[in-house]
């Protein structure tokens, strides 16, 4: 197996790790913290993050420190952070493996996130269906109000921070971050109207930074090892490195921590072992399920958020899906759909009415009563979802669905009458 | 109306403090009331919520109607969630779900008549290097076969004999 490159994982990979405090302080965790609360401003922090070029490990890609410096200060109310560990992106399943393995190393980036952006409560936004995660990071939290990590005076800095773990109920869409605010509000799930954006009007309709649980996790390490050290790894303008989520068809799938920039073909064939029974690729969805596929000969491609857009796809929350020979891509096809139409919050007419054509529009495939106009016809109803709703939902979902019928027409030709 | 007895509701009361507003404990509210309720939403709890968090009934209805995990019929004792999303449903997630069904000559959205088993078709459960996968109650299960699901329910079955 090729090597990883390993500053969210360290730990992990190091055998008889188990996650405990006792653990995560033996490898010289909080050091962060320490350093954060007696030495520096919030500002200071800020300006680290934003130095390193750390951006969003949630799928949007944006820069983290750029989207702090958004909140206005002097506002009279107070400031949020909210963590997103929704992570409900079909192929994605990395925020889970920091979460129920390094949790103190997550909870110590939150922590310092909480104070560059002067918050001095914090929610973490968990998946519904993510029960024993969930009670593991409350016992880690009870933990660290215990120790004095959380509540009031943290470190005898005169720093307070509560914390509070929030579980969704089932909704994909409340990984979107304005319907995911509404959902901590006791709401449905369903994206807001921006402007305002969080930063301005987020949770309670104060300022609020929305950030990722990978994201959060990487803090610590800007913070101890300086923003030059973390813009050194990866390619310009895509620093670090990134927990990738390889899953399908591979003979060795699960996350693996890279470089940003390596080449696809290589995640595939050298970290994850390459293709199970020695089969030939046929496709790969490379950022979840609503990036657009890539054919096995779109493959040289470096694995980073803006090569994957000029390669027109997207890195996305990085979870490459990868698909053998005997793959129908018309079955695929159908399940992202039926995914996105089962989703959908309902809200905006093109998604909602849109999904739900393309899934019964593609499922006459598969009952083999497809033809050419079928197919044009769903590029025509997927092409009309793009750019036409509140949230990237609809891009989210028909940019895929056009994908596979413009990249494999012959799958959908096998399924004519 | 049924209504919280003194432990739940100071465990309602400290959940609701945790938030800016009452309202906004909606979500974990709902699944307390589910927890003590054995997994679903008897009638009258969203009535009582809605008092509780001072809200409208209708609004209260909205949010249960609007998340998958709010059930307002009962589910069994082991509820049992197959993924048949991607990639799960093209690594064998179909097969996991058609055993189940014969099985337990339940299809999905249905509870046995001895209240022991419930069948659900979910989305993706994160955990997709493991496919295919069950949730049964708060445990996933990774990689599932036909005898790992069998022994599964014979357990259950024995379990509650």
């Amino acid at each position: 197996m090729a090597e990883e490159k390993l500053l969210l994982l360290k730990n992990i990979r190091k055998s008889g790790y188990k996650g405990t405090l006792a653990d995560y302080r033996k490898t010289g965790g909080f050091t962060a913290l320490d350093k954060a609360l007696k030495q520096m401003k919030p500002e200071a922090v800020q300006a680290v993050v934003k130095d390193s070029g750390l951006r969003g490990r949630g799928g949007a890609g944006f820069p983290t420190g750029v989207k702090w410096g958004f909140m206005p200060k002097d506002t009279g109310k107070p400031s949020y952070l909210v963590c997103n560990a929704d992570e409900a992106e079909p192929g994605t399943f990395k925020d889970h493996l920091l979460i129920n393995e390094d949790v103190h190393m997550f909870l110590e980036g939150m922590i310092v996130s909480c104070y560059a952006v002067d918050c001095h409560h914090g929610y973490i936004y968990i998946r519904g269906e993510s029960m024993k995660s969930a009670k593991h990071l409350q016992q880690a939290i009870d933990e660290l109000y215990k120790e004095g990590l959380l509540g009031k005076n943290i470190l005898g800095t005169g720093y307070d921070l509560d914390m509070t773990v929030h579980r969704g109920a089932g909704a994909y869409i409340c990984g979107e971050e304005t319907a995911l605010l509404e959902s901590l509000e006791g709401k449905r799930g369903q994206p807001r109207v921006k402007p305002p954006f969080p930063a301005v009007a987020g949770y309670n309709g104060c300022p609020t930074s929305v950030n990722n649980v990978e994201t959060l996790a990487t803090v610590p390490w800007i913070v101890n090892e300086g923003a030059e050290a973390y813009k050194a790894l990866g390619t310009p303008n895509n620093a670090g490195t990134h927990l990738v989520s390889i899953s399908g068809h591979v003979k060795q799938p699960g996350v693996y921590e890279v470089e940003l920039g390596v080449s696809l073909r290589s995640l595939i064939y050298d970290y994850a072992g390459g293709i199970r029974g020695d089969k030939q690729l046929k496709a790969v969805v490379p950022g979840g399920a609503s990036s657009p596929v890539l054919t096995a000969d779109e493959i040289d491609v470096p694995y980073d958020f803006d090569s994957l857009v000029k390669a027109g796809t997207m890195m996305g929350s990085a979870a490459p899906m990868v698909y053998d020979e005997d793959t129908d891509i018309v079955e695929l096809a159908y399940r992202t759909t039926r995914f996105f139409n089962h989703e959908s919050c309902g809200q905006c007419t093109p998604c909602r009415e849109g999904n739900f054509w393309l899934k019964n529009l593609i499922r006459d495939f598969l009952d083999d009563a497809g033809d050419e106009s079928k197919m044009s016809r769903v590029k025509r109803v997927a092409g009309g979802m793009i750019g036409t709703t509140l949230c990237p939902f609809g891009d989210a979902a028909g940019m895929p669905t056009v994908a596979f019928v413009q990249k494999f027409p012959e799958e959908f030709r096998k399924h004519f009458p | 109306m049924p209504e919280f007895n003194a432990k739940t509701l100071k465990e309602a009361d400290a959940l609701c403090e945790r938030y800016a507003e009452k309202l906004h404990a909606l979500l974990p509210l709902l699944h307390l009331v589910q927890r003590e309720n054995g997994g679903w939403l008897p009638p009258g709890w969203d009535a009582y919520i809605a008092e509780y968090c001072e809200t409208t009934l209708n609004h209260v209805r909205g949010v249960i109607t609007f998340y998958n995990m709010y059930h307002t019929e009962p589910v069994g004792k082991y509820h049992l969630m197959v993924c048949t999303c991607v990639p799960c449903g093209l690594c064998g997630g179909d097969g996991v779900l058609e055993h189940l069904e014969q099985r337990l000559g339940l299809r999905p959205g249905q509870t046995s008549p001895d209240g022991l088993f419930s069948l659900e078709e979910v989305q993706c459960l994160a955990a997709c290097d493991k496919a295919p996968l069950v949730q049964v109650n708060e445990e996933v299960y990774e990689r599932v076969g036909p005898d790992q699901l069998d022994k599964l329910i014979d357990d259950a079955r024995k379990k509650s004999a």
